[in-house]
């Protein structure tokens, strides 16, 4: 699928909100995730991730505003759309006697998988996610990462065209959530549109090809991690680090397009510069002087914002 | 279609988690050991002490199941991927109070069976009018059950604490169970008067669990 043929209003947002009782969990959230794309969904705790996943999938029905799938309401269209739709919820629970076979053929019936291809279908789905050897297992011995992966097993077996997904890499190790970001991948390029929510911002920069923050209820920014950066403008830091024998650089301290000069460690300076200075002049003028004072510069980098960077100092400004 | 798939889903459930075993083989031989234990109940058949048992513990023990099981899967969010999927709020209702009704509505029957033929093998033939009497006892057991299990899928789907559950089960579902013995107080003849009660409060009870369930936000 190229750019050309993503529908860009895939599934919309249209002026959500959500109250229980006087308390707004979601006020006046809008935005569109275009077909195939990955969409990372970030907010610090009680921020209203969830309660977002749960209007998008049904189990919140009682909202302003409105869902559209592909240009169908989720009000009226509720059944043809679940057919679309594969969610994998925070916390997956599955009934304790079943089998991770049993629990898949289940779930795939009732989404519509024929009996003649539910076997491959189930074959496929475990595969993917590594637990194809625990198929006759009971669900209730497995540890709480493989239940994980069952659950995610759950959502991509009738091969939705979007997955929904309430912190899928939560409780997992380094190697499993490894393993998760390579099934993503594979499944955009299969043509998959993913929403994910999460607490770990480096796999949503890793994965996310537009990124919503979401705080007290408000979606505050919205976009590419490119677009992101340049909106919530973390001040632009120059490393300078310098070789082995030379003499320490007395800084001048701020000056012009200079904000203030850190010294982390012996040799390495951090020039935050200020919002409107040119970096290249500030640069040009500090190597100048450190050149004059006897320095021998062995590194000069820009320091590139992380989305944690990003996201703490929009969680600083839009703090009450 | 789901429905029945839903069904045959909770069945294999109840099978597989030893809930039909108990059941099954646990009615009639709490039946049998409440009987020989009290030498006051030797002078009646064990059919009628059977159906006597069925009636009183059945609707109580499918209640209990229907709170017991609702309730935790609730709080574990085990419906939250069914209820995503093309599948009507409704059948969910509908297949627990249908597998929990035919599960122990069957207990009850092997139970009444297992107690007639014991009869006939102590006495060399059925005495008196006992197969009416079975039969009449099996209506009102079933109407019974039948209410005391729509009642347990209410209150299943409306408490949200074990605790609660089993109170409101205690206080109301095997009390209102009770009205299908209402009809037979007034005309003892008609075996097949408890049916009326025991399938408007289940139609009405089932009704408003699918309401309430249906606008339910999980």
């Amino acid at each position: 699928m190229n750019g050309e043929d993503k529908d860009p209003r895939f599934l919309e947002i249209d002026s959500v909100t959500k109250k229980y009782g006087d308390f707004v969990a979601l006020s006046d959230v809008s935005f569109s995730i275009r077909s195939g794309e990955i969409f990372g969904y970030i907010g610090p705790n009680g921020s209203g991730k969830t309660t977002t996943i749960k209007v998008l999938v049904g189990l919140l029905t009682d909202f302003e505003g409105d869902v559209r799938f592909q240009g169908r309401s989720i009000r009226n269209n509720r059944m043809m759309i679940n057919k679309e739709l594969g969610y994998l919820p925070q916390n997956i629970g599955f009934q304790e006697w079943r089998t991770v076979d049993h629990a898949l053929t289940t779930f795939g019936r009732l989404s519509g998988i024929s009996e003649r291809e539910l076997d491959s279908h189930i074959r496929r789905a475990l595969e993917r996610v590594g637990i194809l050897d625990l198929r006759r297992k009971k669900i209730n011995q497995l540890s709480g990462g493989t239940i994980q992966k069952v659950g995610m097993a759950q959502a991509i077996l009738h091969q939705p065209s979007v997955l929904i997904l309430d912190e899928p890499m939560a409780g997992l190790d380094p190697t499993a959530r490894f393993e998760f970001k390579r099934i993503f991948q594979e499944l955009r390029k299969e043509g998959s549109t993913i929403f994910f929510s999460s607490h770990i911002l480096n796999d949503v920069q890793d994965l996310a090809d537009q990124i919503g923050f979401l705080a007290y209820g408000r979606l505050g920014y919205l976009g590419s991690m490119a677009e992101i950066e340049e909106r919530v403008r973390v001040p632009k830091q120059i490393e300078f680090v310098l070789g082995t024998g030379s003499g320490p650089w007395t800084d001048p301290g701020p000056g012009d397009g200079v904000e203030m000069v850190g010294n982390p460690e012996p040799g390495r300076y951090i020039v935050c510069l200020s919002p409107k200075a040119d970096a290249d002049l500030v640069i040009d003028a500090i190597l100048r002087d450190m050149l004059a004072k006897g320095c021998k510069v062995h590194k000069i980098a820009p320091i590139v914002p992380s989305l944690e960077d990003i996201y703490i100092n929009y969680l600083a400004r839009v703090k009450v | 279609m789901n429905l029945g798939l839903l069904f045959r889903d909770e069945l294999k459930g109840f099978y597989k988690s030893k809930v039909m075993l108990t059941l099954w083989v646990g009615l009639p031989v709490l039946t049998l050991i409440i009987y020989f234990a009290s030498p006051t109940n030797q002078g009646i058949s064990l059919a009628s002490f059977t159906a006597v048992i069925i009636g009183s513990i059945g609707g109580m023990l499918s209640a209990a199941m229907l709170v017991s099981s609702i309730i935790s899967e609730k709080s574990r969010h085990v419906y939250d991927i069914f209820i995503i999927r093309p599948v009507k709020r409704s059948d969910i209702v509908l297949s627990k109070f249908l597998a929990t009704y035919v599960c122990v509505t069957t207990a009850g029957i092997i139970a009444l069976v297992i107690g007639i033929l014991f009869d006939l093998v102590r006495n060399g033939s059925l005495q008196g009018d006992i197969l009416s009497v079975s039969f009449n006892a099996l209506i009102m057991a079933a109407s019974m059950t039948a209410i005391a299990c729509s009642a347990g899928v209410l209150i299943g789907f409306l408490a949200n604490s074990m605790l609660t559950g089993i109170i409101l089960v205690l206080y109301g579902a095997n009390q209102l169970s009770v009205v299908a013995a209402l009809p037979g107080l007034l005309l003892p003849n008609e075996p097949l008067l408890p049916l009326i009660p025991g399938i408007a409060v289940t139609v009405v009870l089932l009704a408003i669990t699918i309401k309430m369930f249906d606008r339910k936000q999980l």
